[in-house]
């Protein structure tokens, strides 16, 4: 794992080692100016290349899709640098849970080979579903803007965005939270059968428990885990607190 | 150490010099960029244990080039650069001596732009080293004299950057770059005389600058950035290549690390180019178009003058339009916000013509529009429509300005004009409206009798609720409508609502049902001082 970082102001947090998910939000409660994100160097990647140089034959090395981060990009810089070990760098074209289940794929494959080859398959079949409790934190980071999500100013709307090939698009949007959970679980059913699916939410357990349930029985039935998780540092700039959604890759 | 100075003084300030940034491309981050440069070099000399000032000097510069950001962070780089190559294998620094540094500062900063632009950071960097060579000239000069003339040089040339550039202008402001540097060399003067300078020049919270600016319509491409890592490199031959790829080029280095800031509209060709020549470091691209949208948004809400507002993206992806019948400043907002094309005023008593209609129709772009009449009496209208516009017209038959917001809400700009239509139709009959207006007549209605003056509520168009009090009136219409079953109350308020009568509505409505958000919005409409939205 090579983390992503976070900064406040001028101070740099390496996601998940400096901060984890929880400080991270108390920290965003308390900040004036909002976090930005950054990746990791092309360096930070040769450290770590190098250390499995001495260990493995091979690398398998996947990463947040590169329309969202130079993370895949400073990956294969870094790659460049190290002499003698095979690195592929994977564009995963998609951001948070997917890319853990796209390593479980990898981790499972016989071979090195095998194993990039079952990765390559599955990145057109992630799909993420976000409901943000508000715009700001997204468009401050210039992923999404007020006008193409057609979201105004004035009311209270809550976006429901989805990350597929590695683009950001608003899937709709809906007046209040409560109607907006419903219409997320809609928007999953119509990509089953699954693989793997996740729900991950910032600082909204209960919910996420809710939603899990609601799915659960109906993809357990088809040999599908429904697992919960944090949404962390990087990842929550730009969702923002309260953010809900599913990670997932369609069978 | 003066340049702790420097620092602490810089970082001070650092929100002042963001709000000036107007050049070359309003990317709001002047400020922070030079803080970071300066930091990147205080750092490296801390952790050295130099103490004669050559080698301080070739530290602060490698550091800087280190931790570079942004044009000016790079330009900065630079001055730290002739600084050290004046002073190098030096020990202390005569008054003469420190002033030459000033000046090849200034050269080497001139020697890495392109193009030089007079009225920028490079300008004070000179007129800074002007002010300290005359200084040290005079027989009893002090170091601190020197800098001090250094500091007095550089606020003067400051002053004049918007004599100098249309830009600075044209925004009220100065250059931000120089006014940081100002700033820098203003630390310094105080952590060496322990003195005062006059903070009042540079506390005034100016507008921020990038306000009165138009995006151009290409936008303004990436800003990209990196370090290149190699054996002989060749500077001139990278600067060469990069500039043929973009504007505000800056290539500086050495042999062995070479710094790139360019704003391009296709950074991988740079990355991919640079590569060739090294191993790339700190690579950063930013798209400046987005940052410059974001000042503009924040200096909106922050109640400043509105600018060159983003306009919704015209080009949908389906091809369909959506016209939508409005009235009420506030409520004209909220339509337009949530993406409607065009707005067609009238309503209750001034029901705008068919014609009106199918002007507002065809005159979109789409050949597919999507119309919403928000008024029962214009619904008639409304169905003509089709018949006479040059485009197919899809009615979505809205009664109140909720359902007609719910509808629009329900639009998605990806979907075929047909289901959309439907999702809207569908959206509009979720939402219950409660119209609240005074009688004009004595009548008898639903079996209510009403006199005239009275306060009448109508719920989906219906009589249901008299009254004399606006808020007993609207909360016993929602008790009626059963308010365990929604979430949400939007009470879109009227020309004629006063604020005490939308505190004391609000207020009874949250304590009365505890279970359901109330939101206030600025509707603006006339003749009803409040429409409610229930879903």
């Amino acid at each position: 794992m090579v983390p992503l970082k976070v900064l406040f102001g001028n101070e740099s947090f390496r996601d998940g080692v400096d901060l984890d998910s929880d400080q991270f939000f108390n920290r965003l409660a308390q900040s004036s100016n909002l976090p930005t994100t950054s990746a990791p160097s092309p360096g930070d990647f040769a450290a770590v290349y190098e250390r499995l140089a001495r260990e493995c034959a091979g690398v398998i090395s996947i990463h947040i899709g590169s329309q969202l981060s130079a993370t895949a990009e400073s990956a294969r810089v870094g790659a460049q640098s190290v002499a003698g070990l095979p690195v592929h760098v994977i564009d995963s074209r998609s951001v948070t849970m997917t890319i853990a289940f796209l390593c479980l794929v990898a981790a499972q494959s016989p071979s090195l080979a095998e194993a990039v080859q079952r990765v390559e398959e599955r990145i057109p079949k992630q799909r993420v579903i976000a409901l943000l409790d508000t715009l700001r934190y997204i468009e401050m980071g210039g992923r999404v803007n007020r006008a193409t999500a057609m979201i105004g100013t004035m009311l209270d709307l809550k976006p429901l965005l989805g990350v597929a090939a590695g683009d950001i698009k608003p899937l709709d949007r809906v007046r209040t939270r409560g109607r907006a959970v419903p219409r997320m679980v809609e928007l999953l059913r119509e990509d089953y059968p699954l693989e793997h699916v996740a729900v991950m939410h910032a600082q909204a357990p209960d919910e996420a428990e809710k939603v899990a349930a609601e799915v659960r029985l109906e993809l357990e039935k088809e040999g599908v885990e429904v697992v919960t998780g944090q949404i962390g540092a990087v990842l929550g700039t730009h969702t923002g607190p309260k953010a809900l959604g599913f990670a997932y890759l369609k069978r | 150490m003066a340049l702790l100075g420097s620092l602490s003084w810089l970082a001070a300030n650092q929100e002042e010099v963001n709000r000036l940034n107007v050049f070359p491309v309003p990317d709001g981050d002047t400020g922070t960029n030079m803080l970071l440069t300066l930091q990147s070099a205080v750092e490296d000399i801390k952790d050295s244990p130099a103490t004669d000032v050559g080698r301080i000097a070739r530290i602060a510069a490698h550091g800087s080039l280190m931790g570079a950001r942004g044009n000016s962070g790079v330009i900065l780089s630079q001055i730290f650069r002739g600084f050290a190559k004046a002073v190098e294998g030096k020990t202390e620094l005569a008054p003469a001596e420190l002033a030459a540094a000033f000046e090849e500062a200034a050269n080497a900063a001139y020697r890495a732009v392109l193009k030089p632009t007079e009225g920028t950071i490079l300008t004070v960097a000179r007129e800074a080293g002007r002010a300290a060579a005359a200084a040290a000239a005079h027989p009893h000069a002090t170091s601190t004299g020197v800098i001090k003339a250094a500091a007095e040089g550089a606020r003067k040339a400051v002053e004049k950057t918007p004599s100098q550039l249309q830009i600075l202008r044209d925004a009220g402001v100065v250059d931000a770059g120089g006014f940081g540097l100002q700033i820098m060399i203003e630390g310094m003067l105080k952590s060496v005389e322990e003195s005062d300078v006059d903070i009042s020049k540079i506390t005034i919270a100016r507008p921020a600058a990038q306000s009165a600016l138009e995006l151009p319509e290409e936008g303004w491409g990436y800003c990209t950035e990196f370090l290149i890592a190699g054996e002989d490199l060749d500077v001139d031959r990278i600067r060469d290549q990069i500039a043929a790829l973009g504007d505000s080029v800056l290539v500086v280095g050495d042999r062995d690390l070479v710094k790139v800031h360019v704003h391009t509209d296709d950074p991988p060709r740079v990355i991919g180019l640079a590569s060739q020549h090294g191993r790339l470091d700190k690579l950063n691209v930013g798209d400046m178009s987005t940052q410059h949208r974001r000042i503009l948004e924040e200096s909106q809400t922050n109640g400043a003058e509105p600018a060159a507002a983003a306009g919704p993206d015209r080009q949908r992806a389906n091809q369909v339009g959506i016209v939508a019948v409005v009235s009420g400043d506030g409520l004209v907002d909220i339509f337009k916000g949530l993406g409607v094309d065009a707005i067609v005023g009238g309503g209750q008593t001034k029901n705008p013509s068919t014609g009106d209609l199918v002007s507002a129709v065809d005159a979109l772009p789409y050949d597919e529009v999507i119309l919403l009449p928000n008024n029962k009496n214009v619904v008639l209208a409304a169905r003509e429509v089709d018949k006479l516009a040059s485009k197919q017209v899809h009615l979505v038959e809205t009664h109140s300005m909720p359902q007609g917001i719910a509808a629009v809400i329900a639009f998605n700009g990806d979907r075929p004009a047909a289901a959309n239509a439907a999702a809207m139709k569908a959206a509009a009959g979720h939402v219950q409206t409660i119209e609240v207006t005074r009688a004009v007549r004595d009548t008898r209605s639903s079996g209510l009798r009403v006199k005239k003056g009275d306060v009448i509520a109508l719920v989906n168009d219906r009589l249901d609720t008299t009254g004399d009090d606006y808020t007993q009136v609207v909360a016993d219409a929602l008790g009626k409508l059963g308010p365990d079953a929604y979430e949400l109350v939007t009470v879109y308020r009227g020309a004629e609502a006063g604020d005490q009568e939308v505190d004391a509505l609000s207020r009874s409505l949250k304590e009365r049902f505890p279970g359901l958000e109330v939101e206030v919005q600025a509707g603006g409409q006339d003749h009803y001082p409040f429409i409610l939205s229930v879903e």
